[in-house]
């Protein structure tokens, strides 16, 4: 099942990290609203904000549990995205409302604004890199194995013994940790958060980077991001603003990705990288095992 | 009281816009099986043409009805030139889903890159306050609720004592057995999207009547009601949307009279999820298109 809740999870990793770090909402003058409002330093509060998105991740997981179609399941993924951004939109009280939080404090900011940038590409990239390595141990390990096998058939492989309920969930805390730890690393960085920050087209640019590298990829997908983040969502910037049409640009960067989104599942829906199936030992010849494995290799 | 009173009558009428758009969504899911996101933005579609139209001095039921079928010609290419080509390809309904979504977000940004992403409005056209049994409704609202009663109507008598009718819950309640009667189903297919659509046109001209002020998300913000409505009736029922639309409506309005009205939209939402966890199928599901969503 893919996830189109996910952003939900990355937007209370960043809300998270906010409230935390932001201090009371008296100070700065007072024009922002906001529950909690601690001071903390920048590594607890981005603990937090995986322990948060974590949870967040296996409440959306529940809704995901009952036995329905994919894509009936989908709808309704896209509906819990939108509605969490409207109510907390409609609550000024509690998460600072539509005009959201801002001055949210950056770990660098005592050094200059150049270095403070760069310092913080070189953290963010120092943690892709530890993501990118917990997450091969995760999906090359047992756990790994044991949730492929679930994906592909769920009847056989809660026959082996697998609690497919527990699984999910699992996956779902996993996956809301990461998105947790991202939400607040984007929002440390960028210094605002608000509902419009996390609107549903934000979803398809994930699913764009995810369906463009290759679902089940870690490596397509990483390189899917860099693309869809970096070449397209910026890189409509430094066309030239017309000025009669304004938003023309953003709206030229979105219907690229939507059009990109379609051309992808309709010629090549694996992917730029497909999925490898993972090799165990030598085929054994004769064995029922045998075909499978030979797939694999060609 | 009265405040209620007058709270279920605005929410009657905006059942009526809900029931209109959550029918045409169910009536396309029910016979092609396909979830269509796009819906929401193709109401914005028929809102912008709307705005268009007037621009050039029509009457705006003239213009409901132009923009109707527009909408319905949009949504059967969608389907003829997207759609059906994926689902013959063996695309999975989930990606599917993803497609109607692309599909919808590039429709939106059309719009965008057309009109700009600027608020827009018909003006006001609510016409003379009307009193009835209490109730407190502008002609528009009034008028919007008879055109909605008698496309309803108009539906009920099509599926149930015309040959097209016949067919097409035919189509909806088995697409194999259909086809080997001798039932075109691709064409009722076309039939249903372009249905679908002119219901999804009118509805959009409707919701930009009677909420006076709306950009190009007017329809995807609008989608939460409808889906709603629908899947209370039970996804791919039309009757059942007819009384889901008239349900949200009446429960949004009046929990907004009584509550905070931005959380509004959270009446449908809890609808959405309640329904979802407790009864899939929805309150009048019982026919195989709705059962054919349980996995």
């Amino acid at each position: 099942m893919a996830n189109l809740a996910y952003i939900v999870v990355i937007a209370a990793g960043a809300y998270t990290y906010g409230i935390l770090t932001l201090g009371p909402d008296t100070g700065n003058g007072g024009f922002q609203q906001y529950v909690l409002g601690y001071r903390l330093p920048f590594f607890v509060a981005v603990i937090a904000a995986a322990a948060v998105g974590a949870g967040v991740g296996v409440l959306i997981g529940v809704t995901g549990l009952k036995r329905i179609r994919q894509d009936y399941q989908a709808m309704v993924m896209l509906v819990i995205s939108i509605m969490a951004a409207t109510v907390i939109g409609a609550a000024p009280s509690f998460l600072g409302g539509e005009p959201g939080l801002s001055l949210i404090p950056n770990p660098f900011s005592n050094l200059s604004p150049t270095t403070g940038a760069w310092a913080y590409v070189a953290m963010v990239a120092f943690a892709c890199a530890v993501g990118y390595l917990v997450m091969r141990r995760f999906t090359s390990g047992p756990m790994g194995r044991a949730l492929r096998a679930m994906r592909d058939d769920e009847h056989a492989a809660a026959a082996m013994g697998f609690s497919v309920i527990k699984m999910r969930l699992l996956t779902q805390a996993v996956g809301g940790a990461f998105g947790g730890v991202s939400g607040a690393l984007l929002v440390a960085f960028i210094g605002g958060w608000s509902p419009g920050a996390w609107a549903y087209v934000e979803t398809l640019a994930l699913l764009t980077a995810v369906i463009v590298g290759g679902m089940g990829n870690d490596f397509g997908v990483s390189l899917g991001t860099f693309v869809i983040a970096v070449l397209l969502l910026q890189g409509v910037q430094f066309l030239p603003q017309i000025r009669s049409h304004t938003g023309l640009t953003e709206a030229i960067g979105w219907m690229t990705l939507g059009i990109m989104t379609i051309a992808f599942l309709w010629l090549r829906p694996q992917g730029v990288f497909r999925e490898r199936r993972p090799r165990y030992g030598q085929p054994a010849v004769g064995s029922a095992g045998g075909g499978e494995v030979a797939e694999g290799r060609s | 009281m009265h405040l209620l009173v007058q709270s279920i009558g605005f929410g009657v009428a905006a059942g009526a816009v809900l029931a209109l758009g959550a029918v045409g969504f169910t009536l396309q899911f029910g016979i092609s099986n396909v979830l269509n996101i796009s819906y929401g933005a193709l109401m914005s579609v028929g809102a912008f043409l709307g705005l268009f139209m007037l621009g050039l001095g029509w009457n705006i039921w003239l213009v409901m009805v132009i923009a109707g079928l527009a909408v319905g010609a949009c949504s059967v290419v969608l389907n003829r030139g997207l759609i059906t080509p994926l689902v013959r390809k063996g695309l999975a309904p989930f990606g599917l889903v993803i497609v109607t979504v692309s599909a919808g977000i590039v429709l939106e940004y059309v719009i965008v890159a057309v009109a700009g992403p600027a608020t827009q409005t018909y003006g006001n056209r609510s016409g003379a306050t009307l009193n009835f049994l209490g109730w407190t409704l502008t002609t528009a609202q009034v008028v919007i609720f008879a055109i909605a009663v008698v496309l309803m109507l108009g539906l009920h008598l099509l599926l149930t004592q015309t040959q097209l009718g016949r067919a097409m819950r035919a189509t909806s309640a088995n697409r194999t057995l259909a086809r080997s009667c001798g039932i075109a189903t691709s064409r009722i297919s076309d039939i249903a999207w372009f249905m679908s659509g002119t219901f999804c046109g009118m509805a959009g001209i409707a919701l930009a009547i009677t909420i006076e002020s709306f950009d190009f998300t007017l329809g995807s913000i609008f989608l939460i009601p409808m889906i709603a409505a629908a899947v209370l009736g039970g996804v791919g029922q039309p009757y059942g949307a007819m009384i889901g639309g008239l349900v949200v409506g009446v429960a949004s309005s009046v929990s907004s009279a009584y509550w905070d009205p931005a959380y509004q939209s959270v009446v449908a939402f809890g609808i959405i999820i309640v329904m979802l966890l407790v009864r899939p199928r929805g309150l009048f599901g019982s026919t195989t298109a709705t059962r054919k969503l349980l996995a």
